[in-house]
């Protein structure tokens, strides 16, 4: 310790009061300064750091709270410009929300620039409508993309196409000279746009089309009412797919596949074709549909019935089902898939709006053992839907009813992310929508009137798949069987929904918690009781600094040994540590027994450091008795092999059964007795000499286990009678890396902080009621359980609430010994998944303020806020303890 | 409590002949012996474990005998027992079995042993390890000539030498004490390690310098633009510059050549147990033993030259060979860093909470909260340290500072920078609660004293609260200092990585690069334990690395925890 005047000569300021004879009363400024500067520090310091710690809560709360907020409109209601002339058949935007495109009856292609609404000349497709009493367009088909379009005529013929609105990044220095500015950043010849990236980058956003031949598919001048296609195959070999319905309703399928020869560079082209059965006669097709696979065909009628077709052999398409999508007489608005093509949404005209998907059914009749089931209704518009348009990202989609709005919803989280309608004055009618468009990054929206009028939004839906009911309630996910929880956050393919529930994971922390607690907190709770009553001090003060040092244990170290080294031997050895389990607590109360028989006087003598190494003996002796003894074990109680016992393959679960219920049984005849026997059995005692009650005693001790034992045979095979069998539920199938390792690792990590908590409480009653309870002849049992315990009960209580704390918290043991497997099941033989290993596992992956980023950010906040409320609790238990014992 | 007085009273026994006393339920024996028991374990665990660790530890680097192993099938192998375990051989495996060793796993309740071999040469093999049970063994040797080969490349190789070339002459292998054979192994060494010399600090400066070029000419042009003439002047500058370099990289280059090409010429022929012959260069010999013709100090001296290789040397192979130094290095940086921060904070903290503040129901509310976020668990900092540190913070210090360097993040991303303030977040409630206790233990007399005598509220703490509470607030940086130490999972998400290529401190401008990523003990323990390519392989190093950081982290405890005590034992006079 530096004494004052040593440490004077270091400060800068000269030392007050040094000259004795004759001392200034006045006091330096310097010392006024000083002081005046440090208060500032420090008060500015102190606030600071306690405003930082807060600004966590807050920062992680700000990072949350946009998972929440749904959708908004950054900039509304441009255009209004005519730019379209004809009805539109369906609109596209491109990547960059630059351009939008429409096509209408006539084959001509409107595009313009959104923002400035500056048409764009493109060429139109050359449909051959023209000529007088010629052909008219009877269908039109496209994929989500819009990029792939088909025409359908009445002469029965079809013509494929393509629209390509693209981007291409070019350098600054190519760009023509000439061109007519229409923002700060875009350009325009009339043609193209061109986009200034950076400096010497632009993008030039173009429209390309190219239309294929005319192919004959239905009977010479029988219209095509609806047509679909696909392309699909690789490269080399391309397929294109497609179902047309004529106007005969006569449903046609067929498939091209072009094959090119490899070593003569000639192609060939296959083709494929049928008749789908069982459409009945006279059918008003409005919609006919095919999946990205061209798997399944869906032919709907203007009703809402419709009629799906197996078309994996495609030369035999098989009628799996017919379902009405619709209720009563209401008829379709609009019909589509979501990305992935799984998800049918059907809006009526009554407003309403379903997603349908197909589900495995074992009780189905249908030929493919699946059945549409409407999965999500989600709220209805009041008005009917006219159109919709879903998004090429995820599970939003835009619907436009006929009174003007337009709702931005989400199919899986059901929610309703914005309404938009556009500002017609007071009176003004509502537009009639013909087609509306998602922007490729959902960020606008595009709709195009009857009359070719056109609105456009900019809007923002950053999270529009999480809403609090998606994230902590039942979600049902697209060919999922039922609403569940379900973490799964990414996977290969593009139309892969990420799953974003944290239930799965708080399960897991839970399971990982209650799992760590059951194993540390007897051991811990015993351990310290016994140090702070039973030991000498000078043996406590050697064995609590050890315990200390399990704290102390990095957890990356426990959890590198929990995984490889003891996963391993718990596996191979699962049996006798099952058994272990059993073995020790039975082999430690059969030894204190026979320490019972021992003459009174050495007792007495051996009482403290021999007895205590006498447990450890004990220990020794009964943990090899267990590995010895475990072949034997598992034979009786597991059929002679654990796993497939525990996979519920071989053997009967009443033993087992039976055995957990031994503690309980024997409390229960402990209690039950207790009354009668025990006094009667220790009035008889008392006068006895300490051997022979000694062996009375543990006579008593052999009958009531055996009792306890009969006891909890029964209790057990009534209880799997009755069906309630441990397998399937806390013990099932066995994994190497699993809870029970996981328990045992975090009882390392555990165990020490409630040790010393609660030794702590216990240390801390006061020293007169042990005396006093001592002194009124109580033995030292006595008081510890009636009067020591009982006074540090709240002490204990906050002991293993921060031990709670740290099992919730605990990252690099759960991350490497748990598995990681998200699952939902107390089997103690299987893995978890915990918020917190989750965090360390996702955060270094995930794209900054991405929807994974911010859940991993609410798991980050849930874990922060439950600890801090446990730790809460317990800091308030343990200090109403303190004033307490304090007025003890 | 109350309550339980009266009942305790009525409950104990009355004895009416002392001597006699045997109300052996009232001693509650068994239920003493479950306590002791649960004691029992606690301690067995921790001691067990330390036990495990570091027999595993310090066992590892002990040169061990090399077995060659003759399967009944004929098949030869040779390498070191690694270790060995029971298993469960499958039915039809039993059933292949001489009935004489099918009687013995019978006996043994179908349980058989096995050992698990390190076999060496993965280029030859494909594979570092390989079981072999005992009933398919027929014979063991431990011939003297097979050599334990450490290399630098494809771990280690276990066969015999056939030979060697110096300088292109064919030689004959006489035995490890030829000194021509010990000159050419120093002389390869050197020059691999002059070449690494090179390519890592003159060639990597010479990268450093043009990168910085560009940089700056990227600037002037964000500045003034493409057309100014700075920019033109800078470009100017950068070619010439940058020709001078490639002039000098060219002259570097052609030495590392002709180094490399010295080192060709001077080779080793391996040949494993099968006879299958491996060349390889002496400058990627690491050291060779004959494993089975060691005495004591031999075996010694490898032992300590591995352990000298371990503390100073850099990883190889996926981290699972070589040493930690840079991990070492990454750690003490990183703590110290933290320390730097945390100390002052927390002290200020608690002086303000302790002497400025008003005490109140806020302020003991500030109190507990702040007790509190020593439970939450770290990697809750982490994530605030990649969110607020790296991302809000580090974007933004990009944007001022480093625009040039757009869009690779500088500070935007995780650094010894961030890892020590996020960790220095998780430790300083650690050190304000030692502080503000070690205050509140200095007498309230003394600070009264002290004003009384005319000391500013300053001077009394500078000279009078401060020192005497000295104790017990490095006792609390110490404390913050080991749980900084052995964390990991904050650390994994703000920048701490597997391979670093680069120290944090070194010779280039700014001598210490507050925003380069760094390795971890901690983090190399899950790294080489879980993502490497042979987690069998990596396991020995793992271990010794536990060694390590326990060793670490338990000195600077142990420090803490007599520091602690002797601060009881000054206090502890006073208080009676």
């Amino acid at each position: 310790m530096t004494t004052p005047a040593e440490s004077s000569g270091e400060s800068g300021a000269p030392r007050e009061g040094t000259p004795r004879p004759r001392r200034s009363m006045k006091t330096a400024t310097s010392v006024l300064v000083a002081d005046k500067v440090a208060d500032w520090t420090i008060r500015i310091g102190g606030l600071g750091v306690i405003a930082a710690v807060f600004g966590i809560m807050l920062f992680l709360t700000l990072v949350v709270v946009p998972l929440f907020t749904g959708a908004s409109v950054e900039g509304a209601g441009t255009s209004a410009n005519s730019a379209v002339a004809g009805r539109p058949l369906m609109d596209v935007i491109d990547e960059y929300k630059t351009v939008s495109v429409s096509i209408d009856e006539t084959g001509a292609v409107h595009a313009f620039h959104i923002r400035t609404g500056r048409p764009l000349e493109v060429p139109a497709f050359e449909l051959g409508l023209k000529e007088a009493g010629g052909k008219t367009l009877t269908a039109f088909a496209r994929t989500l993309s819009g990029r792939d379009i088909a025409f359908g005529f009445s002469d029965g013929t079809l013509r494929l196409a393509t629209i390509k609105v693209g981007g291409a990044v070019i350098n600054t220095s190519d760009v023509p000279a000439d061109l007519a500015r229409l923002t700060d950043e875009d350009a325009t010849d009339g043609k193209s746009i061109y986009t200034t990236v950076s400096g010497d980058q632009t993008r030039r956003i173009s429209i390309e089309i190219a239309m294929g031949i005319e192919q004959q598919v239905a009977a010479p001048g029988v219209a095509i009412v609806a047509a679909d296609y696909r392309l699909g195959g690789a490269a080399e070999r391309p397929t294109i797919s497609f179902v047309t319905v004529d106007a005969n309703g006569v449903g046609r399928l067929s498939r091209s596949e072009s094959k090119t020869n490899m070593m003569t560079g000639a192609a060939t082209t296959t083709m494929t074709a049928s008749e789908l059965p069982g459409l009945p006669p006279g059918v008003r097709v409005r919609n006919v549909l095919m999946t990205d696979k061209a798997d399944q065909v869906y032919v709907v009628d203007a009703g809402g019935v419709a009629y799906r077709y197996d078309t994996r052999a495609f030369d035999a398409p098989v009628l799996a089902e017919t379902i009405g999508l619709l209720e009563g007489d209401v008829t379709i608005g609009a019909i589509g898939f979501l990305i992935g093509e799984q998800s049918l949404v059907v809006a009526g005209s009554d407003g309403s709006v379903g997603v349908y998907f197909r589900l495995q059914d074992g009780a189905t009749r249908n030929t493919d053992g699946y059945v549409m089931t409407r999965a999500h209704a989600l709220i209805p518009h009041a008005a009917p839907v006219v159109a919709m348009d879903a998004s090429q990202r995820g599970k939003m989609f835009v619907t436009a009813d006929a009174a003007g709005e337009i709702w931005l919803r989400h199919s899986t989280s059901e929610q309703v992310l914005l309404k938009l309608k556009p500002e017609t004055g007071t009176n003004g009618a509502a537009p009639a929508y013909r087609a509306v468009a998602l922007a490729p990054r959902e960020n606008g929206v595009l709709a195009v009137a009857a009359d070719g009028k056109v609105f456009a939004w900019d809007i923002s839906a950053p999270h529009p798949e999480t809403t609090l009911g998606t994230i902590f309630g039942k979600v049902w996910y697209e060919g999922y069987p039922a609403p569940g929880f379900t973490w799964q956050s990414s996977s290969g393919t593009d139309a892969f929904e990420p799953k974003f529930s944290l239930v799965p994971l708080i399960f897991g922390t839970l399971k990982a918690t209650v799992y760590s607690l059951l194993f540390a907190i007897p051991i811990a709770i015993g351990a310290a009781i016994y140090t702070s009553e039973f030991i000498h001090p000078r043996i406590r003060a050697v064995i609590k600094p050890t315990m200390e040092l399990m704290a102390s244990l990095p957890s990356v170290v426990l959890g590198f040994i929990a995984a490889l080294i003891l996963a391993p031997i718990v596996e191979t050895w699962i049996a006798a540590i099952v058994f272990a389990f059993v073995v020790i607590p039975a082999g430690l109360f059969f030894s204190a027994y026979l320490w019972q028989l021992l003459p009174a006087p050495l007792a007495q003598r051996y009482g403290g450091l021999a007895k205590f190494a006498a447990i450890f003996a004990v220990l020794a002796v009964f943990g090899a008795a267990a590995f010895l003894a475990a072949p034997a074990f598992e034979a009786a109680f597991f059929a002679g092999d654990f796993k497939s016992w525990a996979n519920g393959d071989v053997g009967s679960s009443v033993p087992f059964t039976a055995l957990v219920l031994v503690p309980f049984a024997y409390l229960a005849v402990f209690l039950g007795t207790k009354g009668f026997v025990t006094r009667r059995l220790g009035a008889i005692l008392r006068g006895e000499d300490r051997t022979t009650a000694g062996l009375a005693d543990f006579a008593s001790w052999v009958v009531m286990l055996l009792a306890a034992a009969a006891i909890s045979t029964a209790v057990a095979s009534l209880l799997v009678a009755i069906g309630a069998d441990p397998r399937g539920g806390v013990v099932d199938t066995y994994v190497q890396r699993n809870t029970l390792v996981v328990g045992f690792a975090m009882g390392f990590a555990v165990i020490p902080i409630i040790y010393t908590i609660a030794e702590d409480a216990l240390n801390t009653v006061p020293e007169h009621l042990r005396a006093a309870s001592l002194a009124c002849g109580a033995t030292p049992w006595q008081t510890a359980v009636r009067v020591i315990v009982p006074t540090a009960m709240s002490g204990i209580f906050s002991a293993i609430m921060v031990g709670m704390g740290r099992a919730v918290g605990e990252t690099m043991i759960v991350v490497m010994a748990a598995g990681n497997t998200p699952l939902m099941e107390w089997n103690i033989f299987n893995g978890l998944r915990a918020l917190s290993a989750n965090i360390a596992v996702e955060l270094p992956e995930a794209v900054r303020d991405s929807t994974l980023y911010r859940m991993l950010f609410l798991a980050a906040l849930t874990l922060f806020v439950v600890t801090f409320v446990v730790n809460t609790l317990a800091e308030i238990v343990r200090q109403r303890f303190r004033k307490r014992t304090a007025q003890l | 409590m109350t309550s339980t007085m009266p009942d305790t009273t009525a409950a104990a026994p009355t004895p009416k002949s002392p001597g006699r006393r045997t109300d052996l339920r009232s001693r509650g024996e068994p239920a003493l012996w479950g306590l002791g028991g649960a004691l029992a374990i606690g301690v067995t665990m921790i001691l067990g474990f330390l036990a495990l660790v570091l027999a595993n530890g310090i066992a590892t680097f002990i040169p061990k005998p090399i077995t060659v192993v003759t399967e009944i099938g004929g098949t030869v192998t040779a390498g070191e027992p690694f270790r060995s375990e029971v298993f469960k051989p499958t039915p039809d495996v039993i059933a292949a079995l001489s009935p004489e060793w099918q009687a013995r796993i019978d006996a043994a309740d179908g349980f058989a042993r096995r050992t698990l071999y390190r076999v060496g040469n993965f280029d030859l093999y494909g594979e570092d390890f390989r079981w072999i049970p005992d009933y398919a063994v027929a014979t063991f040797a431990q011939p003297k000539s097979l050599m334990f080969v450490e290399r630098m490349e494809w771990g280690p190789f276990v066969g015999t030498v056939k030979g060697f070339k110096l300088d292109g002459a064919d030689q004959i292998f006489t035995g490890l004490d030829d000194p021509k054979f010990a000159k050419i192994h120093d002389e390869s060494r050197a020059r691999a390690r002059e070449i690494r010399t090179i390519e890592r600090s003159r060639i990597s400066d010479i990268n450093h310098t043009l990168e910085s070029a560009r940089l700056e000419l990227r600037k002037i042009e964000m500045q003034s633009g493409r057309s100014s003439s700075a920019y033109a002047a800078a470009e100017a500058g950068l070619t010439s510059r940058s020709t001078a370099l490639q002039r000098e990289y060219d002259t570097l280059a052609a030495e590392v050549q002709k180094l490399r090409e010295a080192n060709a010429t001077n080779t080793l022929t391996l040949a494993d147990i099968g006879g299958r012959e491996k060349l390889i260069e002496f400058s990627a010999l690491v050291r060779l033993y004959p494993a089975n013709d060691m005495n004591f100090v031999q075996k010694l001296r490898v032992y300590f030259l591995r352990w000298g290789e371990f503390l100073t040397g850099e990883p190889r192979e996926a981290n699972t060979e070589g040493g930690v130094f840079p991990a070492i290095f990454g750690t003490a940086a990183m703590t110290l860093l933290m320390v730097i921060v945390v100390a002052p904070f927390g002290v200020i903290t608690a002086l303000y909470l302790r002497e400025y503040a008003k005490q109140g129901r806020l302020v003991s509310f500030v109190r507990i909260s702040v007790n509190n976020l020593a439970g939450v668990p770290s990697i809750v900092y982490g994530v605030f340290g990649l969110g607020f540190f790296a991302y809000v913070l580090g974007g933004s210090i990009d944007a001022l500072f480093y625009p040039e360097r757009l869009p690779n993040p500088t500070f935007g991303t995780g650094g010894l920078l961030w890892s020590a303030l996020t960790l220095a977040l998780l430790t300083v409630p650690v050190v304000i609660v030692a502080t503000e206790e070690a205050l509140a233990a200095v007498p309230r007399s003394m600070r009264e004293g002290s004003l009384a005598s005319g000391a500013s509220k300053w001077q009394t703490i500078r000279y009078i609260v401060l020192p005497r509470a000295m104790p017990g607030i490095m006792t609390g940086v110490i404390l913050a200092m080991a749980r900084g130490a052995g964390e990991v999972a904050p650390l994994m998400l703000v920048g701490v990585v597997k391979l670093a290529p680069e120290l944090p401190i070194d010779g280039i401008f700014p001598f210490v690069h507050l925003e380069r990523s760094f390795m971890h003990l901690g983090f190399h323990i899950f790294d080489v334990g879980f993502q490497s390519r042979n987690a069998e392989a990596g396991k020995p190093m793992v271990f010794v690395t536990t060694v390590l950081l326990i060793g670490l982290v338990t000195i600077i405890n142990a420090t803490a925890i007599i520091m602690r005590n002797r601060l009881k034992k000054r206090f502890a006079g006073s208080q009676f």
